[in-house]
C-alpha cells in the first residue's frame, strides 16, 4: 500500500531523514519507534505532505507523492493524528468531524443534486456513528477546546477517521495517556484493522506498539536500525543500545 | 426623521463594508483591499445609472459583480504569501487602485453638460435616486433590503459546512490542510463573496452620497472596514453590525462637536477597544 | 543614458531612507512578528517633533533637528509599544494588529491638525555642495542623506551582532519562551526593540524632509505603503533584505517618476510589489524555514 524508498529530508546540514526504505502492506499495522530525533514526525510529515522530501520517492497505492498537495493526499486516502492536538478549537466536536467529510466519496455527496437526495442524511449518520465509536456522542455540541485531554484525543482520532482514509498514520496517540486509556486506545486500533485499514503507528509507549504492531521499524539519527516483529526487534541489540536501554 | 434616516443609511452602507471583511476574516486573512472593492463598485454602478441610463438594481449586480471578480483576481497572487503579508499586499492594492480612479477621466455629454468621472475632482451627479423621487426613507428601506440579504446570507453561512470550514482555515491551516480542505480554494472564494459584497455596497455608497472621490476610498475607509469586524467580534455577523452601529451612532454623531478630531477619537477608540476585549465585542467563542 | 543613470543615482541615494523604514519594519516583524501599522507615521511624527527644536531655538544647526527628530522617534516608538502591544495578550493576533492601525490613525490626525494642513519647511545641511563629475552630479545632501542612513545601518547592525542587547533580541526573535526561561527579560526586549526602531525612523522622516526640503503632513499613508513594500521586497524579518529592497525601490521610484510623472509613479512601485509576490513571495531574502 504504502512504499518509502530511500526517503531523505535534510534540513540545511541536518539530516532528519536519511535513505529510509519501508513497507506497509495493506491490512498492516506498522510501528515506528525511536529517540527523540531520530526522524519519526518528520517521516510522518513527509507522508502527510506537509514537509517537501529532499531525496527519495514516497508511493502510494502505485501513486508517486511527490508532488501531490496536502489536501489531496487526504483525498486520496492517507489521513493523520498530530502529536500535539490541532483540533478547531473554536468549532464544535460536531463541526470538527463535518469538515473533515472531505473523501472522494463524500465530496459526491454534496454535489449539487446529490445532496438533496438524501446525501445529508447520510453524512448525518456517519458523523452519528463515528462520535459513538469515539464515545462522545453526549459532547457533540461542545466547543473542542472544552474536552477534557482525553476527549480531545478521540476527536483527534475520530476527525482523522471521518474522511474514510485507506492509510492512517497516528503521531504518538498515546502520549499523556494513562494505562486505562491506553488500554482503551489499542482496542480502537484493533477494531479500526477489522475495518481494514491499514495503520502506521509512531510511538514512544512501548507496551501499546509492541502490544499491537505486526511489524516494527526503528529509527535512530535519521536511519532504520533495525525492522522485524515485536519480538525480534526487542531482542535486537542495536536497538536496545539505541533506545530500550540495552546491556 | 431624515436626520435618522441618513444615519440609518450611513449604518446600513458601512455594516455592508463591515461584513465584506468579515467573511475574509473568517478565513484568518486580514484584507485592506476591501475599500478597494467598494470604490470598484460604486465607480461603476454609478457610471451605468448616469453614462448609460441603468436603473439602479441591475447596475448594483454589475458594480458587486466587477468586486467579486476583482476580489478574485487579486486573491491569487496574494493568497500565495503568508497571513501578515496579505495586509500588506491588499493595502498597496488599495492604494493602487485609489490612484488609478485619481487618474482616470471618462466623461460623457449628456442633456448639454458634462458628467462622469474627473481624475481628482471625482465623481459628480450621481443623482438615480433623486432623479426618480425616491424619498429618503426610501432610500434607506432599499439599502436595509441588501444589508439584511447579506446578514441572512452570512448567517446562513454559519450554520452551514462552509462556515464551519472558513472558521476551521481560520483556526488552523495546517490542520485543515491535512483533514482535506483546499486552504486556497476556500480563501478566494471568500474574498470573491467579500468582494461582492463590498461591490454592492460601493455601488449604494455612490447613489447615497451623489459624489464620489479617490479620496473617499482611501486607507481610513479600509481601516473602518476590518476595524468593525475586528471589534465587533467574529463570533457572529451582529458582532459587525453592533461595531458598527456603535462607531457611526455613538461616536461620529454623538461627538459631531469634536469636528475635524473625529478620527483621532476613532483611532483612541480602536486601541481602547483592541486593549480591553481583545476579541471583540462579541467575544469569540463560535458554534 | 546619463539621465538615466543620473535619476538612477538619486534615486539609489534617496532609497536609503526607505531602506531604514523597512529595516523598522522588519525589526519588529522579526522580534514579535506582528507588524506595526503605526511606524512610518510615527517616523514622521519624530520627524516633525524634531521641528519643535527649531521653535524653541530660533537658528540651530540642521543636525540638531536630525537629533531631536532621532529622539522623539525613539519615545514615539515606545509610545506604539505600549499602547499597542504591552498589555494585549499576544495570542489574539488581530488585536495588536488593529491597535497599531489605530494609532496610525491617530498620529495621522494629530500631524495634520498641528501642522494645519500644510508641509513644513525642513533644513538640510550641504544642499549648496554639489559633485560634479563632467555631466554626472551627485548632490551633496543626498550624500549625506544616505550617508547618515549607512552609520545609522552600522550602528544597528553592531547593536544587534556585537551587544547583549542584540544577542537578546536574536534570541527572543527566534525562541520567545526560550529566552524567557534563560532570564531573558522579553518585555524588556520587545520595548527596546521599538525605540531602536523609533529611533531609526525618527531620523528616516527627518533625512526625507531634509533631502525635499520639506515635510508633508500627508506623507503618512504613502511613506507606510512604501514602508510595507520595502519590507516585503526585502523579506520580511531581513534586515540586509530591507537595506536591498529600499535601494531598489528608491532607484525605481525616481526612474518611473522621470519617465512617466508623479501621478503615475506610485502605481508602478505597487506594480513591483505584486510582480515580488507573484514570483517570489519569500522577498529578495527569505526567511529560512
Amino acid at each position: 500500500m504504502l512504499e518509502l524508498k530511500a526517503l531523505s529530508r535534510y534540513f540545511g546540514g541536518v539530516r532528519a531523514l536519511d535513505g529510509l526504505d519501508l513497507t506497509v502492506n495493506e491490512g498492516e499495522i506498522v510501528g515506528l519507534i525511536g529517540p527523540n530525533g531520530s526522524g519519526k514526525s518528520t517521516t510522518v510529515n513527509l507522508i502527510a505532505g506537509l514537509l517537501p522530501l529532499t531525496a527519495g520517492e514516497i508511493v502510494f497505492r502505485k501513486q508517486p507523492l511527490r508532488d501531490v498537495p496536502v489536501h489531496r493526499r487526504l483525498q486520496l486516502g492517507i489521513a493523520r493524528t498530530f502529536q500535539n492536538i490541532r483540533l478547531f478549537g473554536q468549532l464544535s466536536v460536531w463541526q470538527n468531524l463535518w469538515v473533515a467529510q472531505n473523501s472522494p466519496e463524500d465530496r459526491s455527496r454534496r454535489g449539487f443534486f446529490s445532496r438533496w437526495l438524501g446525501g445529508q442524511t447520510r453524512g448525518r449518520e456517519e458523523i452519528a456513528q463515528l462520535l459513538e465509536f469515539s464515545a462522545l456522542g453526549h459532547k457533540q455540541n461542545e466547543l473542542a477546546a472544552n474536552l477534557s485531554f482525553g476527549e480531545q484525543r478521540r476527536l483527534e482520532l475520530a476527525r482523522a477517521l471521518a474522511a474514510r482514509p485507506k492509510l492512517l498514520l497516528l503521531d504518538e496517540p498515546a502520549a499523556g495517556m494513562n494505562a486505562e486509556e491506553i488500554g482503551q486506545l489499542r482496542q480502537r486500533i484493533v477494531d479500526l484493522r477489522a475495518k481494514g485499514i491499514t495503520i502506521v503507528l509512531i510511538e514512544h509507549v512501548m507496551e501499546l506498539v509492541m502490544g499491537v504492531a505486526d511489524r516494527i521499524a526503528v529509527l535512530n539519527f535519521g536511519q532504520k536500525i533495525a525492522e522485524g516483529t515485536p519480538a525480534q526487534v526487542q531482542s535486537d541489540p542495536a536497538v536496545k543500545k539505541a533506545y530500550l536501554g540495552g546491556s | 426623521m431624515d436626520f435618522y434616516f441618513g444615519l440609518a443609511q450611513t449604518v446600513g452602507i458601512h455594516t455592508l463594508l463591515g461584513l465584506s471583511a468579515y467573511i475574509v476574516l473568517l478565513t484568518g486573512q486580514v484584507s485592506l483591499a476591501q475599500a478597494a472593492f467598494f470604490a470598484i463598485g460604486a465607480y461603476s454602478a454609478g457610471m451605468l445609472t448616469v453614462l448609460a441610463g441603468w436603473h439602479v438594481v441591475p447596475a448594483l449586480g454589475v458594480g458587486s459583480m466587477l468586486g467579486a471578480v476583482t476580489a478574485c483576481a487579486v486573491g491569487f497572487p496574494a493568497l500565495r504569501v503568508k497571513g501578515l503579508m496579505l495586509v500588506v499586499a491588499t493595502l498597496a492594492f488599495g492604494e493602487g487602485v485609489r490612484l488609478f480612479f485619481f487618474n482616470f477621466d471618462y466623461q460623457v455629454a449628456k442633456g448639454g453638460i458634462r458628467v462622469g468621472p474627473l481624475g481628482g475632482e471625482g465623481f459628480r451627479q450621481i443623482r438615480f435616486f433623486q432623479e426618480h423621487g425616491w424619498t429618503t426613507g426610501e432610500v434607506m428601506l432599499f439599502i436595509w433590503v441588501f444589508v439584511i440579504a447579506v446578514m441572512a446570507l452570512l448567517w446562513w453561512f454559519d450554520r452551514s459546512r462552509y462556515g464551519a470550514v472558513l472558521r476551521s482555515v481560520g483556526e488552523d491551516e495546517v490542520a485543515a490542510q491535512s483533514v482535506g480542505i483546499n486552504l486556497t480554494a476556500v480563501k478566494l472564494s471568500a474574498m470573491t463573496v467579500g468582494g461582492a459584497i463590498a461591490g454592492a455596497g460601493g455601488g449604494l455608497y455612490a447613489h447615497y452620497t451623489t459624489h464620489i472621490e479617490h479620496a473617499n476610498f482611501n486607507v481610513l475607509l479600509a481601516t473602518f472596514a476590518i476595524a468593525y469586524p475586528i471589534v465587533g467580534g467574529l463570533r457572529t455577523v451582529f458582532g459587525t453590525l453592533a461595531a458598527v452601529i456603535f462607531v457611526q451612532a455613538f461616536l461620529v454623531e454623538g461627538l459631531r462637536f469634536l469636528g475635524d478630531w473625529r478620527n483621532l477619537l476613532f483611532g483612541a477608540l480602536i486601541i481602547l477597544a483592541m486593549n480591553l476585549r481583545p476579541h471583540g465585542l462579541f467575544g469569540r467563542h463560535g458554534a | 543614458m546619463l539621465d538615466f543613470l543620473q535619476t538612477l543615482s538619486d534615486g539609489v541615494l534617496f532609497g536609503a531612507t526607505y531602506a531604514l523604514i523597512g529595516i523598522g519594519f522588519t525589526l519588529v516583524f522579526g522580534v514579535m512578528h506582528k507588524i506595526n501599522m503605526a511606524y512610518a507615521a510615527a517616523s514622521v511624527g519624530g520627524a516633525y517633533a524634531g521641528l519643535l527644536v527649531l521653535k524653541a531655538v530660533a537658528v540651530v544647526p540642521a543636525w540638531m533637528v536630525f537629533l531631536g527628530a532621532f529622539l522623539a522617534g525613539g519615545m514615539l516608538g515606545w509610545l506604539v509599544y505600549v499602547t499597542c502591544f504591552h498589555f494585549i495578550p499576544l495570542s489574539s493576533p488581530l488585536a495588536p494588529l488593529m491597535s497599531t492601525v489605530g494609532m496610525l490613525l491617530l498620529i495621522d490626525e494629530v500631524i495634520v491638525h498641528l501642522t494645519a494642513g500644510m508641509p513644513q519647511n525642513y533644513p538640510a545641511m550641504f544642499d549648496d555642495v554639489m559633485l560634479r563629475f563632467g555631466e554626472f552630479t551627485l548632490r551633496g545632501d543626498l550624500l549625506l542623506v544616505f550617508g547618515i542612513s549607512v552609520l545609522a545601518m552600522i550602528g544597528l547592525l553592531a547593536l544587534l551582532y556585537r551587544s547583549r542587547l542584540g544577542l537578546a533580541t536574536r534570541a527572543v526573535a527566534q525562541q520567545p519562551i526560550a529566552a524567557q526561561l534563560c532570564g531573558i527579560r522579553v518585555t524588556r526586549v520587545n520595548a527596546l526593540t521599538f525605540v531602536i526602531a523609533g529611533l531609526l525612523g525618527g531620523l528616516a522622516g527627518a533625512l526625507i524632509g531634509a533631502s525635499v526640503g520639506a515635510l508633508s503632513p500627508l506623507l503618512t499613508t504613502p511613506l507606510t505603503v512604501k514602508g510595507l513594500v520595502v519590507t516585503v521586497i526585502g523579506g520580511l524579518g531581513s534586515i540586509p533584505g530591507a537595506i536591498v529592497a529600499g535601494l531598489l525601490v528608491g532607484g525605481f521610484e525616481n526612474l518611473f517618476q522621470q519617465f512617466r510623472g508623479v501621478t503615475e509613479r506610485d502605481m508602478y512601485v505597487m506594480l513591483l510589489l505584486f510582480a515580488f509576490l507573484v514570483f517570489r513571495p519569500g522577498g529578495l531574502f527569505p526567511a529560512k524555514s
